[in-house]
């Protein structure tokens, strides 16, 4: 649970510090730890809502360059306090439950599909410490939670006692469930490659070269099917259809109204920043800038160990996971305006006719090359 | 064996393909992102609208006879014309006129077939209402003229696209006195009677000719 180390030996510890500091006031080493817990965590939490805000202000700016409008304007400066508005406004409204739906789930319904996907942020890591938590199983975690979801979405859809939100439900969960295998053999393959699960490990062996070690040029297809895949997960643009809204009116949303409503809004953008986040991490390098740091610092003749050097590697790492999340948001963003919604049909074809076959070629052929050039392919 | 892989050139090449395409349609997205908006900030600003837009009618009571040529005409029966009969002049006696827009589709047709030029169209087209029952225009609220655009203090007003001069596609920042694009119906006009007086000169030249032709014989 360290938040701000750069390198294993020594450097800044802020939780060891932040023990120390208390063990001298006198409170015992246990207390400290649970002392120290709540500190990443509310981190995160607030990271991931301004990644939502971003996202969501981003997201109305970005459709309206892209249709030649202005956007959101007059709320702060270019309109950036616009989704705040919205956020507060959902905050107001009444909190409706439909006559003869099912309050239970329908209140469960949108808590469960939100707790997974912010659970996942765990295991997003900005630097090399830079992360709640280096779980050993990392990566699958995150599949593992995101499996979670559809079961949230059918139990909002099915307690609505609404005609749209069962066939949004139910859309979602096959959805999910179509696109999740996929998205796991794209990972399994990176996953072979870097014999670990965890993320930093994963971030870690693509940053001996820089630019030139990430994974998309060894896993160009692994690339493109995990992002299909992620967009799915997301019910991002090209695959909404659980909310379609010419036909479904809003899918499994359609009854909610308020802070519920607001849940789902927020989970579904986190899911899209994370989903980024993760892209980033398996196959463009992470934290990793595109000349390795080291190089600069052997260059220059530092101490990569100095502290002054690790704020600042630990700097570049957020920036540059940041930007490069942005950037796979705006491609999102910009596909949303691009591509026309798939049918139902059309979406389990290209599952499990397409992806699923492709992936799993993908990942015989990432064996192959792992066993035939064990230098290139981490063997 | 060699149809297997057949199946697998030809799904290769339709996935290249569709991948194409996507890139494609990408750009063209992408493309816009560098184009200026061209949405005009409505309460604030507003397009002015052109000489023969069909808004909100506006009805003169004194003129009207009562000869109900507008109900006639009107595709719904829509205005509906109180009168009664004076035995004593024998005239038609109007008493009220009135139109719901609620139900109106500003089609026109009562405008165009007025006899006495009584019903026209103004550029007024904000209706919106928080009952429906107040769309629905007696005589007098008919006879109001609407606020315009440009005289309008509080609002920026611009001009739409085919009014703007040639070459220019935002209706922001362009100089007042600037013409728009073409000639306008009154430069029409005159090139339409220099030409006829010029036609009716060789005309009549013409004819002086033929009378020539005519006395040589």
């Amino acid at each position: 649970m360290t938040v701000l180390v750069a390198s294993v030996n020594s450097g800044i510890d802020i939780e060891l510090s932040f023990n120390e500091a208390l063990k001298n006031v006198g409170v015992s080493p246990e207390i400290a730890h649970l002392l120290w817990i709540p500190f990443p965590m509310g981190l995160v939490l607030i990271a991931a809502v301004i990644g939502v805000l971003v996202t969501v202000w981003l997201e109305r700016k970005i459709s309206a360059a892209a249709q030649q409008r202005i956007g959101p304007e007059y709320a702060g400066a270019l309109g950036i306090l616009q989704p705040m508005a919205d956020g507060l406004k959902l905050l107001t409204k009444e909190d409706i439950i439909p006559a003869r739906a099912d309050g239970l789930l329908f209140t469960l319904g949108p808590i469960l599909v939100l707790v997974p996907v912010i659970l996942s942020w765990l295991i997003v890591p900005f630097g090399q410490s830079l992360l709640i938590s280096n779980v050993g199983i990392g990566i699958f975690l995150w599949i593992a939670l995101s499996s979670i979801q559809p079961i949230g979405l059918l139990m909002s859809g099915y307690a609505s006692n609404n005609k749209y939100s069962l066939l949004g439900g139910l859309r979602a969960a096959a959805q999910s469930i179509s696109y999740e295998i996929p998205l796991a053999l794209a990972v399994l393959a990176v996953v072979m490659m870097s014999n670990s699960l965890s993320t930093v490990d994963i971030v870690e062996q693509q940053n001996g070269l820089g630019l030139l070690s990430w994974n998309v040029w060894r896993q160009p297809v692994g690339f493109v099917i995990f992002w299909i895949c992620a967009l799915a997960e997301c019910e991002r643009l090209p695959f909404d259809l659980p909310e379609a809204e010419e036909e479904l009116v809003a899918g499994y949303q359609t009854e909610y109204a308020g802070m519920k409503f607001a849940l789902f809004y927020l989970g579904s953008y986190i899911n899209l920043v994370l989903s980024a986040l993760l892209v980033s991490v398996l196959y463009l390098g992470g934290w990793g800038f595109p000349i390795p740091i080291e190089w600069f610092a052997s260059w220059t003749g530092q101490s990569i160990d100095a502290p002054l050097i690790q704020i600042f590697t630990a700097s570049v790492g957020i920036i540059m996971t940041v930007i490069k999340a942005y950037l796979l948001v705006f491609l999102a963003i910009l596909l949303r305006w691009t591509t026309p919604r798939v049918r139902i049909d059309q979406l389990l074809d290209l599952g499990w006719k397409f992806l699923l076959p492709i992936s799993l070629v993908n990942l015989l052929v990432t064996a192959a090359l792992k066993i035939a050039f064990p230098i290139a392919f981490g063997g | 064996m060699l149809s297997f892989f057949k199946k697998v050139t030809e799904y290769a090449k339709d996935a290249v393909g569709a991948a194409n395409y996507l890139a494609q349609g990408l750009a063209v997205t992408f493309d816009h992102m560098r184009r200026r908006p061209i949405t005009v900030q409505y309460p604030y600003e507003k397009l002015i609208p052109s000489e023969r837009y069909r808004g909100r009618i506006h009805y003169e009571f004194d003129k009207c006879i009562a000869c109900e040529v507008c109900v006639r005409v009107c595709p719904i029966n829509l205005p509906v014309v109180d009168w009664v009969m004076n035995k004593e002049t024998k005239k038609k006696e109007l008493r009220n006129y009135s139109i719901d827009f609620g139900a109106c589709i500003f089609c026109g047709n009562c405008v165009e077939y007025c006899p006495t030029n009584c019903l026209s169209m103004t550029e007024e087209y904000e209706l919106a209402a928080f009952d429906r029952h107040s769309l629905n225009y007696d005589n007098v609220a008919l006879g109001r003229l609407p606020t315009s655009v440009t005289t309008d203090p509080s609002v920026k007003p611009l001009r739409e696209l085919a009014y703007l001069p040639e070459g220019c596609m935002d209706p922001h920042d362009i100089p007042q006195d600037k013409s728009r694009a073409g000639k306008l119906p009154l430069e029409v006009l005159e090139l339409m009677n220099s030409e006829d007086n010029s036609n009716q000169k060789d005309e009549k030249e013409n004819q002086t000719v033929f009378i020539k032709d005519k006395s040589e014989e």
